[in-house]
Order: structure tokens, then C-alpha cells, then sequence
């Protein structure tokens, strides 16, 4: 029975990890540079293992959620930063998403994507109020599955499978080092989304997993997410066989979705349309609740969504003025696919300021006890702190320098 | 039995829970009395936007004038515990904690479904 | 009354005037009754140590204790001569 349910908390964790950030980055990727960066996805996929396995612990062991770490660690000025860049990078990746959202039922029904912006507002308001946390993970995680249509049109486009595994070897062979540099930093923030830890580690606290846990963390963290990284091979690989050197930039999710259709036609357009809806609503109801963590958390307010909206009202409030603002913001036409590409990178930026407290409470005995951070956790913890520090700060001046990715 | 701690890393900042397990706020500040050549105690934990206004300089005042400027003064003696959370004996609103929730709650409570 | 963050930034200093290092934190012993202070730490806590890797947790020299406290002046905190980090 227990397999059963680690089976589909797996599952839901695999639908669950690509968003659109993902979406964009990795096709792009495989647009620009076919499979040279495949190695560059591994590379994240185990970042954000290593980063939500130490939430997780942190969460199951000490009952603290990331900002309950990051204002006890930073003190309230730089904790305020941090939650300042980390709300700011929160919305316009909700945004993203929402309007990720609203394309996807635009390209289903053909409605005008004004009334669907609101349409999927709504929706996913009443999608959160009404039901449980554990059904919103299930629903969406198993219709995210649909996105392994991407898998199979992978194999099916007959890629240079020796040009794929070349690939999974580090190596840098082109003529522009800077924009390969800049997918590269974009692929790891996408990988490596913020949200998804903030929105993990409180729900291991509300679900009030404690150190008997443990194990089914690290099994959810490193299959869920190694699993899910195969989606974003696929992706790639999908962008490398269908795109690379014919002119064309996915810029638009319907340019995405065509690595569905050109090998398995309408059914999978289909497949791929439904899995990037519910893996992108999943992806922005997460991002919700996480701005909403975020907040309640640093600032001390009772928080959850097992607390029931009365029981919570701060924390209700937060997240219905953060979708508010977030539809407000895709109102004004901004271009979601635009958008992601700055969410994701400033994401990047803004990794180390919520990476670095969970680093430090890992490590603390006070707080730990005997689950403290063994050697192994730390090497890669500080390998992962390293390369998180070189991204923050390259990200912008590559994003400057290649022109948002143009060249 | 009593327990060493360094109270910036293991008091201050971090959440209060009352006597029912409610968050209701952090340990934002503290009081101490006492001076050179006599014991210097911890007499009470400061928590509210107020409280902040003496830490983080401009950053601090700023926030506290946003937040409406309160501060709350828990005596010692209602602390229970200082473990991973900061437990206190009585319940919130007894110790004018947790108002900001209190006060939406009516508002909150008339949309249908809130209480599930 | 004096607020914690109060004496935080604070150098503390001997009374012939040798800088010992800046007040980061206060080191309190907390049993039945209020805490009570008994050590002010002092200086930039390192980095590794922070992190807790391959440091036992061994008592680092660190503090001042509170009754070698002779003033407390607006910027600074004056200790006796003679007082060393313990």
C-alpha cells in the first residue's frame, strides 16, 4: 500500500515538474543548439534534488518552511530583500503561467484570449478554494503526464541518437560561447525554479511529515524530479530534431506544441495542449500559494491551506491579491512566452538569497539534531551553493550581452 | 535544568505560537533590564511592525509605518518555551497577538466555502 | 529599559582602550525565570563555521562575559582591562 501511494505522489511529481519555463527554455535550447545542452538539464535536475531534499528535511525535522529559515538566518533586513526579489520573481512567473494558461484554452477552443485570461482566473480560484491540497496535486500532476506525448514524438522524429548521447558529455562547440552560456544559465534556473521548493517545503509542513519521512523525501525529491527531467530531454530533443537550423524560434506555445503534431498529428496536438494546461495551471496555482508561504511565513501570520481560508485570513488575502494582480498584469497583453524567459532568469539571480538559509539551517545541530547535513549533502550542497552564485551573477549581463537570447 | 543559547540566532526572528499552536506573529525585538555590575534579563519579547522600528535603520522604520506602527509586549512570564518556535501560555488575542487575522476574519468568513 | 538590538554594532572595548571586537549577539542562560545574560559575543563569525562543516561543536572563543561589563557608552560597550575572549 505504501508503494502505491510513493508510486503516485511519484507520478503527480513527474507531471508536475515541467512549467512553463521549462517548456520555453528547453525547446528554445534544442532550437538553437540541438542536443548540446542536454548535459546542462542533468546538471539541474540533480540541483533541484539536492535543494528540495534539504527543504524537505529542514521542513520534516525543524517545522521551518524556507522563509521561516531565510528571516531567522538573514535577520529582517536581508530577509526582507530576499522576500522582496523573491515576491517580485513570484509574479511575473505566475504571470507567465496564467498567460501560459490562457493560450493553451485559446489554441483548444479558439475563444478570444482576453476572456480566457479571466476564465482561467477564475477557474483556479475556484479550483484552490474548493478543493483539498492533496486532490489539486493528483489532478494536475496526472494530466501534466500527458506531456510524455513529447517523449514518444521524440523517438518517433528518429533523432541522431548519437548526436543526443554526445550531448550528456560536458562540452562547449559553437561559434557564440555567450548565447550557448545564456541557455545554459536559463535552463538551470528553469530547472531549478524557486517556487517549487517554497511550495514543497510548506507542504511538507502542512502535511506534518516529521523525521519518519525522511526516506519518502528523498525518494519523492530524486525520482519525482529525475524522472521529470526526462520530459525536459524530451523537450529538447523534440526543439533540436523539428527546429534546429530551419529559422525557426518557438515562440509561441502553438510552435511548441507542432513537436507534437508534425509526428503524431492531431492526437498528439491534443495530448500536448491538455498536459501543457494542467502542467502550467498546476505550475501557477503552485506559484500562488508559494507567494502567499512566502509572505505569511516571514512575517510571522498563521498560515496553510489546511487552516481553511478562515482559519488563515492573511494568508487568503495574500494569494487572492496576488492573482488579482498577476491577471491584472496579463491583462495588459504582455506576452507570456516574452515573460518566462525574464522570470526564469531572474529567478536565477535571486536563487542564492533563499539557497543559502536553507544551507545554513541544514547544517545547524540546534535545529537538526542528528539529521544535520551529512558529508555527502554537503558536497553537493556546496558544489550546488558555487554554481547557484556563478548563475546569480552572470544571468542579467548574459541576458544583456545576448540580447535576451537573440544574439 | 537550563540551556545556553546565543538569543539572536536562537530567540529573535523567529515565529510565537500560542497556548492553542496558533502563529501569531514573531519575536521581533526584545527588552532587557539591567545594567554594568548587576544582571542584565530578558524581561519581555517585543513582537509588531513597532517593534522593528529600532532594527534594520530606514528599512525598519519604513516597514513599521506601513504596517500601522503596533507594538505587543509579552512579559516573560507568559513564555513557555523556547524550542523550534517560541511557545507562550495563553492564547493570541488574550495577549493582543494575531489581531491582523482576527480583524479580517468576519470578511473572509462571508465568501461561501471558507471554512472548509 | 534596553532593546536587544540595542547593543548590536556596539564595539566593545577595554578600559585602556584595546578594541576587543563588535557585538554580534548576546549569550543568555535560559532555565526557570527569565533569561540571563552572560556573555556578549563578539566579532564576524566565519563562514565555514557558520555552515557548521567539519567543526565539532566545540566552544569557539567568542565572548565577553557580562560582569567584566564596567559601562555602556552610546556606541560602545567599555569591559576591564585584562578581559579576554572566552
Amino acid at each position: 500500500m505504501k508503494i502505491f501511494q510513493v508510486a503516485l505522489g511519484i507520478l503527480a511529481a513527474i507531471g508536475g515538474f515541467v512549467d512553463i519555463g521549462d517548456l520555453v527554455f528547453n525547446v528554445s535550447a534544442g532550437a538553437t543548439f540541438g542536443y548540446q545542452l542536454l548535459w546542462v538539464v542533468v546538471i539541474g535536475v540533480v540541483g533541484i534534488s539536492v535543494y528540495s531534499e534539504m527543504c524537505g528535511r529542514v521542513a520534516a525535522v525543524s517545522g521551518k518552511a524556507v522563509f521561516d529559515a531565510v528571516r531567522e538566518r538573514l535577520g529582517f533586513r536581508t530577509g526582507l530583500m530576499a522576500l522582496v526579489s523573491a515576491q517580485v520573481v513570484n509574479l511575473m512567473t505566475l504571470t507567465a503561467e496564467i498567460g501560459g494558461v490562457a493560450i493553451c484554452l485559446q489554441l483548444l477552443s479558439g475563444l478570444p484570449y482576453r476572456w480566457l485570461i479571466l476564465l482561467a482566473g477564475v477557474a483556479l480560484a475556484i479550483v484552490v478554494w474548493v478543493t483539498s491540497f492533496d486532490w489539486i496535486e493528483r489532478i494536475f500532476g496526472y494530466g501534466g503526464l500527458c506531456l510524455l506525448v513529447f517523449a514518444v514524438a521524440a523517438v518517433k522524429l528518429h533523432p541522431d541518437w548519437r548526436a543526443v548521447s554526445h550531448g550528456f558529455v560536458p562540452h562547449m562547440d559553437t561559434e557564440s560561447p555567450l548565447l550557448y552560456a545564456y541557455f545554459a544559465v536559463g535552463l538551470l534556473g528553469a530547472a531549478m525554479t524557486p517556487y517549487e521548493v517554497y511550495f514543497y517545503s510548506s507542504g511538507a509542513i502542512e502535511e506534518r511529515w516529521g523525521p519518519k519521512d525522511l526516506s519518502l523525501n528523498k525518494v519523492n525529491a530524486m525520482i519525482g524530479y529525475g524522472l521529470g527531467g526526462f520530459l525536459s530531454f524530451a523537450l529538447m530533443i523534440v526543439g533540436g530534431a523539428l527546429f534546429l537550423g530551419k529559422g525557426i524560434e518557438p515562440e509561441f506555445l502553438g510552435s511548441i506544441t507542432l513537436g507534437a503534431e508534425v509526428p503524431l498529428g492531431q492526437v498528439g496536438l491534443l495530448l500536448a495542449l491538455v498536459g501543457i494546461l494542467f502542467a502550467v495551471s498546476g505550475a501557477a496555482i503552485d506559484t500562488l500559494f508559494s507567494g502567499a508561504y512566502n509572505l505569511a511565513q516571514f512575517l510571522g501570520w498563521e498560515w496553510g491551506r489546511y487552516r481553511h481560508p478562515s482559519g488563515a485570513p492573511r494568508f487568503t488575502l495574500t494569494w487572492i491579491v496576488l492573482l488579482v494582480l498577476a491577471l491584472g498584469a496579463v491583462m495588459t497583453g504582455v506576452d507570456p512566452v516574452q515573460l518566462t524567459e525574464f522570470a526564469v532568469i531572474f529567478s536565477a539571480v535571486a536563487l542564492p538569497l533563499t539557497y543559502i538559509p536553507i544551507l545554513l539551517v541544514a547544517n545547524d545541530r540546534a535545529y537538526m539534531r542528528e539529521y544535520v547535513n551529512g558529508r555527502l549533502a554537503n558536497t553537493f550542497g556546496l558544489i550546488y551553493l558555487v554554481l547557484i552564485m556563478i548563475i546569480s551573477l552572470t544571468a542579467v549581463p548574459l541576458l544583456i550581452l545576448t540580447n535576451v537570447g537573440q544574439n | 535544568m537550563s540551556r545556553t543559547i546565543d538569543l539572536g540566532l536562537l530567540l529573535v526572528d523567529h515565529q510565537l505560537l500560542d497556548s492553542e499552536k496558533r502563529r501569531c506573529g514573531n519575536v521581533d525585538e526584545l527588552a532587557l533590564e539591567g545594567g554594568p555590575g548587576e544582571p542584565l534579563e530578558v524581561v519581555a519579547i517585543l513582537s509588531g511592525p513597532g517593534a522593528l522600528r529600532g532594527r534594520a535603520g530606514r528599512t525598519g522604520r519604513f516597514v513599521a509605518w506601513l504596517g500601522g506602527g503596533r507594538t505587543v509586549r509579552i512579559p516573560w512570564d507568559d513564555v513557555d518555551e523556547v524550542a523550534a518556535h517560541v511557545k507562550l501560555r495563553k492564547r493570541a488575542p488574550t495577549l493582543g497577538l494575531g489581531r491582523g487575522d482576527d480583524r479580517l476574519r468576519p470578511y473572509i468568513e462571508k465568501i461561501p466555502g471558507a471554512d472548509r | 529599559m534596553r532593546t536587544f538590538s540595542s547593543f548590536l554594532g556596539r564595539m566593545v572595548v577595554t578600559e585602556s582602550g584595546r578594541e576587543i571586537g563588535k557585538c554580534r549577539d548576546l549569550r543568555a542562560s535560559l532555565g526557570r525565570g527569565r533569561p540571563r545574560v552572560e556573555a556578549i559575543v563578539v566579532g564576524r563569525q566565519g563562514w565555514f563555521e557558520h555552515l557548521g562543516i567539519n567543526r565539532p561543536s566545540a566552544r569557539r572563543k567568542d565572548a565577553v562575559p557580562w560582569n567584566a561589563v564596567v559601562r555602556i557608552e552610546r556606541r560602545r560597550i567599555v569591559v576591564q582591562d585584562g578581559t579576554e575572549l572566552e
